[in-house]
C-alpha cells in the first residue's frame, strides 16, 4: 500500500486554489444557499408578513397546502400554461428562425424587428394586449364584429377556456424572440454539404428539415427548453397583470399563489411553503428532463 | 377682489402664511419637525394627473416654509396597495405618510402595532372643524384615532343617463332592483350595455358585492363579527347580480374601477356604478352626454330596505415604523390647509369630498364649475357619504372590524362571485366555501 504525500509546494499551491476559489464560494452561498435555506427554514414557521411576528409550526404548512384542491388545481393550471406556451414559443421560435434564415429582403430589419416583443417591459405588453383584448374598444372584437365573425363582443380574459388561451398566446408572443435568436445561431453553424448530401439522396425541404436541420438543433432545443420551461414555470407578472389568476382561480398559477399568500393573505411562512413545493416540482421534472434527452444524446 | 401676492416659485401668500402656520403647529408636536435633510415619502392611490398636481402644490408650500424638509410623492394603487405596504412594513422600508387609503386597511394595519395614533394630527387641525363622527369610523379598541379622514366618497352611486331613460320611455329613476333590471333591460340597445357591475377577480368585486348584500337587508358580519355571509339576503344579492351578468359587457368578467369608470363615461353603459370621479371624467372626456347625467343612491331589493352607500373613508396615516413622525404629523396637518386641500379636492370635484365644516362652506371650494353645475348631485353624494359605510364598519351598530381589509384582500367574496355567477357552481357549496375562508382569516 503506497501513502500519496505532499510537498510543501503542492499544498502551498492548494491553500492557494482554496482562497482563490473562497471568494466564489461565498457569494454563491449568500445567493444561493442562504435564500434556499432561508425558504425552507421560514416554510416551517407560522409569519405574519406586515410584523414577521411568527411561531413554529413544522410541517404543518406542507400538510395543509397538500390537502387543499388549491394547491393540485394551481399546479394543473401551471403545467398547462408551461406546456402550452412552451410548445407554441418553439414551434414559432423554430418557424420564424427558418424564415430569417433564407436570403430574404430586408433580413438585417426583420432579425432587429423580431426582437421587439422580448425587448419591452412585460408591463407594457399586457397594457398593449388588453387593449387589444378590450371588449368595448379592442381592434380583435372590432374586426370580428365588422367580418361578421360575432355579434357580440368575445370575452377573452374573462371565461374560459378563453382566458388560459390568450394567456398562453400572449406568452408565445412575447417570449418565442428567444427561442428565434438560439436556434437562428445554431443554424449558421450547420455545414451546408449535409444539405447538398440530403438533396442528391433525393431528400425534399421536409425530410431535410426533420433528417438534417432538426438533428442539427437537437443540443441548443434540449437547452433552449430546459431554460423556457424554468422561466415559464415560475412567470408571474404577465398572467398576473392580464387575469390576476380569474376567472375565478382558472389561470391561477403557482407563483401568483404565493404572492397572494405572502402578501395579500400576509401569510409568509405558508407562501414559503409553496414556493418550496414549486422549486421542489421543477426540480423534479428537470433531473428527469437532463436525464431523458442525456439517455437519447448516448443514443 | 381677492388680494393675491403670488411668490416667485408661484405660491400665494395664503399658502406661505398657512405653512408658517403649520411651521408653527410643527413646533408644538413633541419633538423638532425641522430636523435637516428629512425626506418624507408620500404614498397614495389617487394618483390621477390632476391630483398629482394639487399634491405637487402642497408639497412646494409645505417645502417652502420646512426648509431641509422634502417631500417625494410615490402612487400606489386600489389594487396593489395591500401587498405593497406588507412588503414595505416587512422590510420596514415603509412610507412616512399614506393617504386615500380605506378605514378599514388602516383599522388592520393599526391591531398589529404598525400604525401611529392620530390624535395630535386631528387636534392640529382642529377637532372641532371635522363633521360629527367624520372620525368614528378611525377609533380603534384604545380609544385613539389609528387615522384621520381626508374625505368622503360615496364609491357606490348609481349613475344615471337622462337622454337614454327618456329615449326609454322610463320616467324615474329606479327605487329597486326590479325596476333597475328592467331599466337595464330596456336601455341596453344599439350597442350600449345595461350597467358595468364588476365581475372581476378583485376588490371592487368584493366592495361592490359587499353593497349589494346590504341591500337585500343582510351582511357580512353580525355586529359582534360573527360570520353572517351564509343568508337569504346574500343568496338573493347573488341571484340578481347574476340576472345582472347579460346587462354588463362581456368583459366585467375582468371589470375594476378603471373599466368600470370608463364604461360609463365613454357612453358605453346606460348606467354606472362609481363615486364622483364620473363628473370631471364626462365633463373632461365626454362632454356631449355631460348635460345628460346624472346620479342617485343604488337601489335596494325592496323598497322597504334602506339604502347602503359604500364609503371607504378615505384617510391619512402614519406608519409606526416611519423614522420621521414628527415631520410626517406636521405634513399630514398641512395637507387641511385651506389652499392646498381646496386644490386637492378641486383635481377631482364630487369624487373626494370635504371633512372639515370649513372647507364645504369655503367660497372656493364652492366656486368649482363641476361643484356648481352638479351641486344637487354632489349634495346627495355628500349625505349618502356621510351615512356610509364598509366592510369595517358594516352599521352604526357593528364592532370595528380589524379583519375586513384581509378579508377584502384574500378576494374570498369576489370568488365567491365569478363561482356563482361565472362558473354556475352550486350557491350553497360557493358560500360554504367563501364563508370557511373568512373564518379562517377571523381566526388567524
Amino acid at each position: 500500500m503506497t501513502t500519496l504525500t505532499q510537498t510543501p509546494l503542492e499544498r502551498r499551491y492548494a491553500r492557494l486554489g482554496l482562497l482563490l476559489i473562497a471568494p466564489t464560494v461565498l457569494i454563491f452561498c449568500a445567493v444561493i444557499i442562504y435564500p434556499l435555506v432561508s425558504a425552507l427554514y421560514l416554510s416551517l414557521f407560522k409569519v405574519f408578513t406586515p410584523t414577521l411576528e411568527s411561531s413554529w409550526v413544522g410541517l404543518a404548512n406542507y400538510r395543509e397546502l397538500l390537502a387543499s384542491g388549491m394547491f393540485w388545481s394551481a399546479l394543473v393550471n401551471t403545467l398547462v400554461w408551461t406546456a402550452g406556451t412552451l410548445t407554441l414559443q418553439i414551434v414559432l421560435g423554430i418557424g420564424m428562425a427558418l424564415v430569417l434564415h433564407q436570403n430574404i429582403w430586408f433580413r438585417s430589419l426583420a432579425r432587429s424587428l423580431i426582437l421587439f416583443p422580448y425587448f419591452i417591459s412585460t408591463v407594457v405588453a399586457v397594457l398593449v394586449w388588453k387593449w387589444v383584448f378590450n371588449d368595448l374598444y379592442g381592434i380583435l372584437n372590432h374586426l370580428l364584429m365588422q367580418a361578421g365573425i360575432t355579434n357580440m363582443p368575445v370575452d377573452y380574459l374573462g371565461s374560459m377556456p378563453n382566458a388560459m388561451i390568450s394567456v398562453i398566446l400572449v406568452g408565445a408572443w412575447k417570449y418565442f424572440p428567444f427561442v428565434v435568436i438560439a436556434v437562428l445561431a445554431r443554424l449558421q453553424t450547420i455545414p451546408e454539404p449535409l444539405y447538398e448530401a440530403a438533396r442528391i439522396d433525393g431528400a425534399g425541404p421536409i425530410a431535410r428539415f426533420f433528417d438534417v436541420t432538426l438533428p442539427q438543433l437537437r443540443d441548443v432545443l434540449v437547452v433552449i427548453i430546459m431554460l423556457r420551461a424554468i422561466w415559464d414555470f415560475k412567470e408571474f407578472d404577465l398572467i398576473w397583470l392580464l387575469t390576476g389568476g380569474g376567472p375565478s382561480s382558472s389561470t391561477e398559477t403557482l407563483p401568483i399563489v404565493v404572492y397572494r399568500q405572502a402578501f395579500a393573505l400576509n401569510q409568509m411562512g405558508m407562501a414559503a411553503a409553496w414556493a418550496v413545493s414549486m422549486m421542489a416540482i421543477l426540480l423534479v421534472f428537470m433531473i428527469v428532463y437532463i436525464r431523458k434527452t442525456r439517455d437519447k444524446g448516448a443514443v | 377682489m381677492k388680494n393675491t401676492l403670488t411668490f416667485p416659485n408661484g405660491l400665494t401668500r395664503r399658502s406661505m402664511l398657512a405653512g408658517l402656520a403649520a411651521g408653527t403647529a410643527v413646533s408644538a408636536l413633541p419633538r423638532r419637525a425641522h430636523a435637516q435633510d428629512v425626506t418624507l415619502r408620500w404614498w397614495s392611490p389617487q394618483g390621477a394627473p390632476a391630483q398629482a398636481e394639487a399634491y405637487r402644490y402642497q408639497i412646494a408650500a409645505f417645502e417652502a416654509v420646512n426648509p431641509g424638509i422634502k417631500v417625494v410623492f410615490e402612487t400606489t394603487s386600489d389594487e396593489g396597495y395591500a401587498p405593497q405596504l406588507a412588503a414595505a412594513f416587512a422590510s420596514g422600508e415603509v412610507p412616512d405618510i399614506v393617504t386615500h387609503l380605506p378605514s378599514f386597511a388602516v383599522q388592520t394595519y393599526y391591531s398589529n402595532g404598525l400604525v401611529e395614533p392620530m390624535d395630535e394630527v386631528i387636534a392640529a387641525v382642529g377637532a372641532d372643524d371635522y363633521y360629527e363622527g367624520a372620525n368614528d369610523v378611525f377609533k380603534a379598541a384604545d380609544g385613539k384615532f389609528c387615522a384621520t379622514g381626508i374625505g368622503n366618497t360615496a364609491s357606490d352611486m348609481l349613475w344615471l343617463r337622462r337622454d337614454l331613460m327618456e329615449a326609454s320611455g322610463i320616467a324615474e329613476a329606479p327605487k329597486n332592483w326590479d325596476e333597475l333590471r328592467a331599466a337595464c333591460q330596456t336601455m341596453q340597445k344599439d350597442g350600449i350595455f345595461g350597467a358595468p357591475l364588476p365581475y372581476g377577480q378583485n376588490s371592487m368585486t368584493s366592495l361592490i358585492f359587499i353593497g349589494f348584500i346590504h341591500r337585500a337587508g343582510g351582511s357580512v358580519f353580525t355586529p359582534d363579527l360573527q360570520l353572517a355571509i351564509d343568508s337569504d339576503a346574500t343568496r338573493n344579492a347573488l341571484e340578481f347580480y347574476k340576472s345582472m351578468r347579460e346587462l354588463c359587457p362581456p368583459g366585467a368578467t375582468n371589470y375594476s374601477w378603471g373599466e368600470s369608470l370608463t364604461a360609463f363615461v365613454s357612453g358605453a353603459c346606460a348606467t354606472g356604478i362609481y363615486a364622483g370621479r364620473v363628473l370631471a371624467n364626462v365633463t373632461a372626456q365626454n362632454p356631449g352626454i355631460a348635460d345628460q347625467i346624472t346620479c342617485t343612491t343604488y337601489p335596494t331589493m325592496q323598497a322597504d330596505i334602506p339604502a347602503w352607500t359604500f364609503n371607504d373613508f378615505p384617510s391619512v396615516f402614519i406608519p409606526a415604523q416611519s423614522k420621521q413622525k414628527e415631520a410626517a404629523k406636521a405634513f399630514a396637518a398641512f395637507l387641511f390647509d385651506p389652499e392646498g386641500y381646496i386644490r386637492q379636492l378641486h383635481a377631482a370635484p364630487g369624487h373626494v369630498l370635504p371633512v372639515l365644516k370649513s372647507i364645504s362652506a369655503n367660497p372656493t371650494y364652492q366656486a368649482n364649475e363641476i361643484i356648481q353645475k352638479y351641486s344637487a348631485e354632489v349634495d346627495l353624494m355628500s349625505s349618502a357619504a356621510a351615512g356610509g359605510f364598509n366592510l369595517g364598519y358594516e352599521t352604526s351598530e357593528h364592532a370595528s372590524n380589524d379583519k375586513a381589509g384581509e378579508v377584502i384582500a384574500s378576494n374570498a367574496i369576489a370568488d365567491l362571485v365569478q363561482r356563482v355567477v361565472l362558473n354556475g357552481d352550486n350557491v350553497d357549496t360557493a358560500l360554504s366555501d367563501c364563508s370557511k375562508a373568512i373564518e379562517a382569516i377571523m381566526q388567524a
